[in-house]
This record gives C-alpha cells, structure tokens and sequence, in this order.
C-alpha cells in the first residue's frame, strides 16, 4: 500500500520583491554566429529559431519537432562530430515574463565534440504548455537515458519515445514534479513530519509507530520466477552509501542490474532557486561529500562566468592548489575503498591511504578552517589567503607523496590477485562510452584522450605542464591506472603551482560582487555600504544561461545556471558525474559475477550525495 | 578403579581443555586485533585494561546480553542448531591432539587423523544449515559458496593429509609426534607445508577465502541474520578452528609438542606446542592484513586445477618414498 503524500499546500507568503523593475527578465536571444552555428542553420534553415553565441558559448534554439534530426546531424556529421550528448535539463519559465505564445519549458541539451573541442547548447521549446513534451534523444546518444528520466521527474517534461520513463529520484508515488515553478519549496508535508497537534504526538517516544513494509516493486523487464533477484542496498557495506541495486542473478552470473537512486536527494536544484548565489557555495560542499573544493570550483567558475568577473591571478593559482589536492584526497580514498571492495583484506591500504589523505585535509583546514565541507571558494576569488605555514607544509608533502602513490601500487600489482580481480571486468569499449556520455577517468580509460583541464581549460590550466593519461583497454585495471597516473600528474601540477604562486589579492576587487576587506569597513562609508548590499540583497546577475564544467576528479562535473537577473538563480542545475557515470552499471555487470558488481561500483568511483544531489 | 579412567579423568581433561581453548579464544581476538591494527598504522584495542587486555571479556558481556532475535522467516529448529553444529567440531577435534610427552588432549585413540578428517568434513555443515534456514538470499549464497568451498580444499587437504600418513605409517597422531624422522621427510614435508596452509585458510573460511561471508559483497553471508550469542557462536568457532588448525599443523608439520629438554620435563610441551600455535596464528593474522582475495571462480579454479593435482604428485612421491628409502 503506497503511502499517502498528498500535498497539502500550506498558505505561502512571498516576500515582497526587492528586485528592482525589469527583473525578471528573459534570457537575451544568442548573437552573431561561428561556424557550427552557420553550418546548423544551413541545414535547418526556418527550423533554427535562434543561433549564435550567448555569454561566450555556442547556443542554438530549435523546434522541437526537429530536435532529433538535428542531433543525429551533430553526431554524423562529418564536420561537426559531437559526439557526445553531456547533459539534458530543463527550464520552467512560469515566473519569467515570457512573450504570449511562447512554451513555458525549455529543454537544454549540453553537446560535446572531443574530437573538435567544441561544447554546443542547445535549446528546445517544450510543446503542450503545462503538460510539456519533448522527443527523447535516447535513439541517438543512449546516455541521454538518465538526464532525461531525471528531467521528467523532477520537471514533468515527458520524453517521448523514451524507453524507460520512470522516476528516478523522487519516490515512485511523489505527487508532484518538485522543480516546476508553481510547486513551493517545502510546501508538501512529508509522512514523517510530526505536528504539536498530532494525536500521535501524545504518545512519542512511548511506542513504537506502526511501519508498514512495502516491499519493493520488482523493476521492470525482471524475472524472478526464474532468476534469483537480490536487493543490494540501501544498506550494503559495498555501494557506497544508499544505493539500492537490484541485481537479477542466474547462478553468481548478473542478468541485469537495475540501481534505484534517489534515497539521498537533498533537492540542491531547487534550493538553489531560493538562496543567494554567494550562499549556495557551501551548498555544493554536501553534493559530492568527497570533494568539497572541487565543487565550489565548478559552482564559482559559472557564476563568474555569467557575471564576467575578472578573478586575481593568485586567486586561480590557489583554486588550482587546492582543486588538485582535492583530486588527490578523492583518489586515495577512492583507491582505497575500491581495494577494500575488490579484496577484502584492503584494509590495511585504506588506513595507508587514509593517512595520506589526512595530511590533504590538514593543508585544508590550515587554509580555510574546515576539513571535509570547506565553502573554501568565493565568487571573485577564495575566502581567506594562504597561511604562511601551507607553503612549507605542502612542500613536504609533495616530497613523501610520490614515494607513497609507488607504494601503493606495488602493495596492489605485486600481488597476483588485483590483476586478476580486474582485468577484462567491466569492459567499455571507446564507442560505448562516447554514447553513454561517460566521463572523466571512465572516458579516459576506455580511450578517448579528453580532459577538460587540458582541452577546454579554466582558471589558468593552460600554463601548466601535465600529461593526460589515456588507456585503451576499457576494463576497471584500465580506469585503475588511469586513476593512479592522475595522481601523480596531479603531483606535477601542485607542485609547478606552488612554485609559480604569485602575490597579490586573493579576491577580486569588483565591489559590487565581493564584500570589502574587514579594514576598509572602518574607513570608508561607501565600502560600508557596498558591504550591507551584498550581505542583505546579494549580487545581481545579468540575465542569461551558461553551462560550466570543470574536470572534477569523477568525470565532468558541470553547473548550469539560468540567471533572470535577481540576486538569486532563476534555475540551476548540476551535471553530476557520478550520476551519468553511473548508468554504466548496469551494462559492465551483465554477464559477470556478483563480486564484480562491487567491483564495478568501486570502478566508476560514485559519491551518492552527487548522483542524488 | 576403572570408572575413574573412563570417565573422572577424561571428564576433568575435558573441561581443562574448554577452559584453555574458550579463554585461548578470547585472547585470540585480541591478538587479532592488536596485530592488525599494527599492521594498518592504528592502535587497536587500548581502552578496557591495560593493553586492552580486558577487552574480550567487555566483547563476551557485550554479547552475552544482547537481546536473542530469531527473525520470523527462518527455519526455527535449523537456525537455532546451526551455531553450535559449528562450534562442535572445532572443539572435538583436540581430542586426539598430543599436548606433551604420552599425553593426547584427551584420548589416544589409533585412528586420530581419521578423527581430524571426519570432524572436519562435519564442519561445513554448520555453515550451510545456518545459511539456508536463514531464508535469505546473501545467507543462501553464502552457504552454497561455502559448501562447495569446503569440499574443494577437503579433497587437496585430504590427500595431503594421507600423504603424511603414508609416510607416518601410523594413524596415531601421538606416535607420529614422538617417531623420529630422517631429515628428508622433513624437507619433503616443508616442501608442501604452504599448500597445506591454503587448504586450511579455505577450511577455516578465513581471509582471503572468507567468500562465505565475503562483507562487500554478501552483507555477512551466512551469519547475515544471526545476531548476539548466536552470531558470537560462529565466530567461536572460526576462532577456535584457528587454533585447532594451528595445533594441527604444528603437530603434523613442526613437531607438535616437541623441543630441546621437552622429553625431559613433560611441562615443556604444551609451552612449546603453545609457541608453535602462536606463531601459525601469526601466519594467518598477517595473511588477512595482506592478501587479497581471489574472485569466487578463481578460488574454485585454483584448488581444481593446482592444488589438487600438486596434493596427489605429493602422494605419489611419499608414496615411492616411503617404499625406497624407509
């Protein structure tokens, strides 16, 4: 018996704006035009509704009806190559002062040429109004499977011609589609919320609460008649939080897998919409729990990039420190649980590994107070400037480092069994991970040289000497040494960063986007004033959309942010690795063992915090 | 006076031996504990007593009230039978091990590695009764893991087992400690003493061939719905087999209770048997801090296709041994 969540709207008062008139305020149409742009509109010609560039990125609006064609257009052909289909997200425009007659939803696709370094957005109207539909793209990029199920459920667009579409994050029975303007934040009562009128209330902590057991549904395609079906997780020492995956197994072989997300989803889209966007910085910390730094780097990079902010040199150069050693502490905590995982009697490198890891998060807390969730990174720059004791204490640990990572990988590739254990498990070949959309070091190890860091590079990555490292066998040893050799490259990194670290402010000067120094406060009436805007209104934002990725040390972790010009993100939304890598389980696991399942997990290095944002 | 040799002295002998082996237990996990936390950089057990020493008995009071759960689905009789079909055999199994000079654990009887093999092949059951009364799909693989993992290294470890019996010439474990061998039985024996060790670890479920209860895949296998006493029962046993292996391997390979002046003064034996079972204990403990653990098929693999043909070349070779040289 499915519970009963009906919504129950609370009366819900909006604040009078502070906005001044003219927000809110539509996204500028693209301008001016490049070459892909031309060539898109040759072929599509009146279908084009809009092309050309938009705050420095390729956009194209284009009807719906020709959706397909054009993205089979920009997969075959030969001058355009996008191979790859990053992401798939949606706009509601209800509280945008939209035209009459134009769609309500705006599907946004993120399209990727590797081969071409050429990032594409493109933009189609939902037909049907508040019932909005789009083609789905899954008969073309197979990856756009995940985006799409997760763009229906938490915006109602439904895809037509998707083969799957269930929800995903949101429980089965969830009434409404959370990210739709019109539906309040918090405005639902959730089952488990206890009024102090409550009957119930009387006797809390007297009893325990009847809880019905629902047992789960068996997903759809399974055959428990025949095959044993087995449910790993939520709970499971293995999945690496709440994961639930249902396994189909014949013998110990996997028939199918079929993961169930969403006991994590914290709902940061729609915060997102409600806070500053200074506030939501420490927001991103809790995504992918692992990789703090890292997150705020992406979260930052975009809303620079809309508000084309100018960040100090030293500024970079420290994101670049710390998004590395960030790297670093997310890799040996990955290669150690991956160990544990795949052996067992890991444990002992998880502590190794962990130890190393410590020091990370040392350097962390003397640069910025906090060790796991850090909120390190200002839009403009970083919160605090380096202490002088980081300097001489990174420098000692990039001197044990390197000694270590060798370590390590001979206590693994001595042993006869790590080779054994992944070898030919979990093959993806180069095809296949371009159609999945797979990222980062599942990408590299199955042989496509791409790393955002290299091809499309930001806050300054182009002026460091690093090597890529591509693998081509496609199986976990592949993405295993891939990881491995990302560390060390890392290393190089950190340490031509260290040694090319310059003087000067560590936070852009632009008052209107960064508070004044403490010190000015005391002198200067305006720096007074310029402080209490930004701490009660916050920033304004020019109107517009941009889609930033940065290379997290999981893949491609991208924000995109559709600004309308308040203080605050019309919408945003998170391109989280984990969670498009990890539609890849189910096609590495069939036709292997359960052992490999974990094995599997371990290999696409998921963080359920960001695969569930 | 025969009653008292029939019953009073094997009875008092008996309960030395659980009072030696249960307290051996508890120390063991402590031993355990310590030099895995060691071996991984971290303290280990350091808070109740000193050292940690107190730390077992906080475990057994710890387990001893925990509430007793048996979960609704399971097969009542099997379920409850299956922990202490466990810990039987583990404990049977010292009867017949020679502590000191003429003196067996508990009874000499002539066919003692016959005894060690047929409590050994009672072993498995514990696992695989636990495994499928619990009515749950991580205990039934578990358990059918388990079944066809014992089976597979009893054949190797049987086989071995005869081979030093061949060269014994004797069923009794007592004669075989006190016999004299020449140097080259010795080498011979040493020779396949590793295989012999893997047998065991496989026998024992213990790391890296714990696939039974392998915690990242099968939540805990077999003793997933076993919780409190019970579960504390299964890891007894795995415990007390740990020792008993070890006793087992120290007789059979390194002498058992022998060493200089033991023939001399009696008590020296069981000292020595105790080094010598503290030292195999350190085998295992650094094996699970170190070794990774094979994939289901490939522990299969290798017991099919080397252990056993390598245990029966070793027969072969005791076998022309013992007929050509002895």
């Amino acid at each position: 018996m499915p519970l009963d969540v009906s919504p129950k709207f609370r009366p819900y008062e909006v604040l009078p704006s502070l906005n001044v008139p003219g927000i809110p305020a539509v996204a500028p149409l693209p301008t001016g035009e490049t070459q892909d742009t031309r060539r898109i509109q040759e072929r599509f010609g009146d279908d084009v509704l809009a092309a050309g560039l938009h705050v420095g990125a390729q956009v194209v609006y284009i009807r719906p009806t020709r959706l397909v064609d054009l993205a089979r257009f920009l997969r075959t052909d030969p001058r355009l190559r996008y191979e790859t289909l990053v992401d798939v997200t949606g706009v509601d425009r209800l509280e945008l002062p939209v035209p009459e007659g134009e769609a309500r939803f705006h599907g946004v696709y993120q399209f990727r040429s590797y081969s071409r370094r050429q990032h594409l957005t493109v933009v189609a109207p939902a037909e049907g109004g508040d019932r909005p539909r789009l083609p789905s793209l899954t008969s073309v990029y197979p990856g756009a499977n995940w985006p799409e199920r997760e763009c229906h459920d938490l915006m109602g667009i439904l895809f037509e011609g998707h083969p799957d579409l269930r929800r995903i994050l949101m429980p089965e029975h969830w009434p409404n589609h959370p990210l739709q303007k019109q539906i309040p934040r918090g405005g639902e009562e959730v089952p488990f919320t206890l009024t102090w009128e409550d009957p119930e209330f009387e006797t809390l902590g007297k009893q325990i609460l009847p809880a019905e057991s629902v047992p789960p549904k068996v997903p759809p395609g399974m055959d428990s008649r025949r095959h044993l079906i087995i449910n790993m997780g939520p709970h499971h020492p293995s999945t690496h939080g709440v994961l639930r995956l249902v396994v189909e197994l014949d013998g110990e072989d996997i028939v199918r897998v079929d993961p169930d997300l969403g006991y994590l989803h914290s709902g940061f889209e729609k915060t997102a919409e409600s806070v500053r966007y200074k506030d939501f910085v420490y927001y991103t910390d809790r995504m992918d729990y692992l990789s703090g730094m890292t997150n705020n780097f992406g979260y930052v990079l975009a809303v620079e990039r809309l508000l084309g902010l100018e960040v100090p040199q030293r500024a970079q150069v420290i994101r670049v420190i710390m998004a590395e050693l960030q790297r670093l502490a997310a890799h040996l905590f990955w290669l150690s649980t991956h160990v544990l995982d795949v052996s067992g009697t890991g444990m002992s490198l998880l502590m190794y590994a962990t130890r190393d890891r410590e020091r990370i998060l040392d350097l962390f807390e003397m640069a910025c107070g906090a060790r796991l969730t850090v909120g390190y990174f200002r839009i403009g720059g970083v919160s605090h400037d380096l202490p002088p004791a980081f300097r001489d204490n990174l420098e000692l640990f990039l001197q044990v480092m390197p000694q270590k990572i060798d370590d390590y990988e001979r206590m693994l590739t001595l042993g006869p069994v790590w080779e054994e254990r992944l070898q030919g498990i979990g093959v993806i070949t180069r095809e296949e991970a371009l159609d999945m959309g797979l990222t980062g070091p599942m990408l590299r190890g199955s042989g496509v040289d791409w790393d955002l860091r290299r091809d499309m590079p930001y806050s300054g990555y182009e002026n460091y000497d690093f090597q890529v490292p591509v693998e081509t066998a496609g199986d976990c040893y592949a993405r295993y040494r891939v990881r491995m050799e990302e560390m060390r490259q890392s290393l190089r990194i950190l340490r031509q960063a260290l040694d090319n670290l310059p003087d000067g402010p560590y936070l852009a000067d632009d008052r209107k986007v960064t508070p004044p120094p403490r010190a000015e406060l005391d002198l200067s009436m305006e720096a007074l004033i310029h402080h209490f805007k930004l701490m009660t209104e916050g920033f304004h934002v020019p109107p517009g959309f941009t889609y930033q990725a940065i290379e997290s040390n999981k893949g491609e972790l991208g924000f995109f942010v559709y600004s309308d010009g308040s203080a605050r993100p019309y919408r945003l939304h998170i391109r989280g690795p984990s969670f498009n890598n990890l539609y890849a389980i189910d096609h590495m696991s069939r036709g292997h063992m359960i052992a490999d399942v974990i094995t599997n997990i371990g290999s696409i290095d998921i963080v359920l915090g960001e695969v569930d944002r | 006076m025969d009653w008292l040799n029939l019953l009073v002295y094997p009875a008092v002998r008996v309960l030395v031996l659980f009072f030696v082996l249960l307290t051996g237990f508890a120390y063991l996990t402590w031993y355990e504990r310590k030099l895995l936390a060691r071996f991984q950089v971290r303290y280990g057990p350091n808070r109740a007593g000193r050292f940690g020493l107190l730390q077992p008995l906080a475990d057994a009071i710890k387990a001893l009230f925990k509430e007793e759960i048996v979960p609704d689905h399971v097969d009542r009789p099997v379920y409850l039978l299956a922990p202490a079909l466990a810990i039987v055999p583990a404990l049977i199994i010292w009867a017949v091990i020679p502590v000191a000079k003429d003196f067996p654990a508990v009874a000499d009887v002539p066919i003692g590695i016959l005894w060690i093999l047929a409590v050994a092949g009672i072993e498995g059951y514990g696992v695989i009764l636990a495994g499928w009364s619990s009515n749950n799909n991580y205990s039934l693989l578990g358990a059918l893991r388990s079944s066809a993992q014992m089976i597979s290294y009893e054949l190797p470890l049987g086989i071995f087992l005869v081979s030093i019996l061949v060269l014994a010439g004797t069923f009794s474990l007592v004669e075989l400690v006190e016999m004299s061998r020449p140097w080259w039985e010795w080498l011979w024996l040493w020779l396949v003493f590793p295989l012999f060790f893997i047998c065991i670890l496989a026998e024992t479920n213990r790391s890296p061939f714990d696939l039974p209860e392998t915690e990242n895949e099968l939540v805990a296998g077999f003793q997933t719905e076993y919780g409190g006493m019970k579960f504390a029962l299964f890891f007894m046993a795995e415990y007390i087999n740990m020792i008993t292996t070890s006793a087992i391997m120290a007789t059979l390979f390194f002498g058992g209770w022998k060493g200089p002046f033991a023939d001399q003064y009696v008590w020296l034996g069981p000292v020595y048997l105790f080094i010598k079972v503290v030292a195999l204990l350190f085998l295992f403990i650094w094996v699970r801090a170190s070794v990774s653990r094979p994939r289901w098929d490939q522990l299969m693999r290798f017991s099919w296709q080397f252990l056993l043909p390598v245990s029966l070349m070793h027969l072969m070779g005791s076998a022309v041994f013992t007929v050509f040289l002895k």
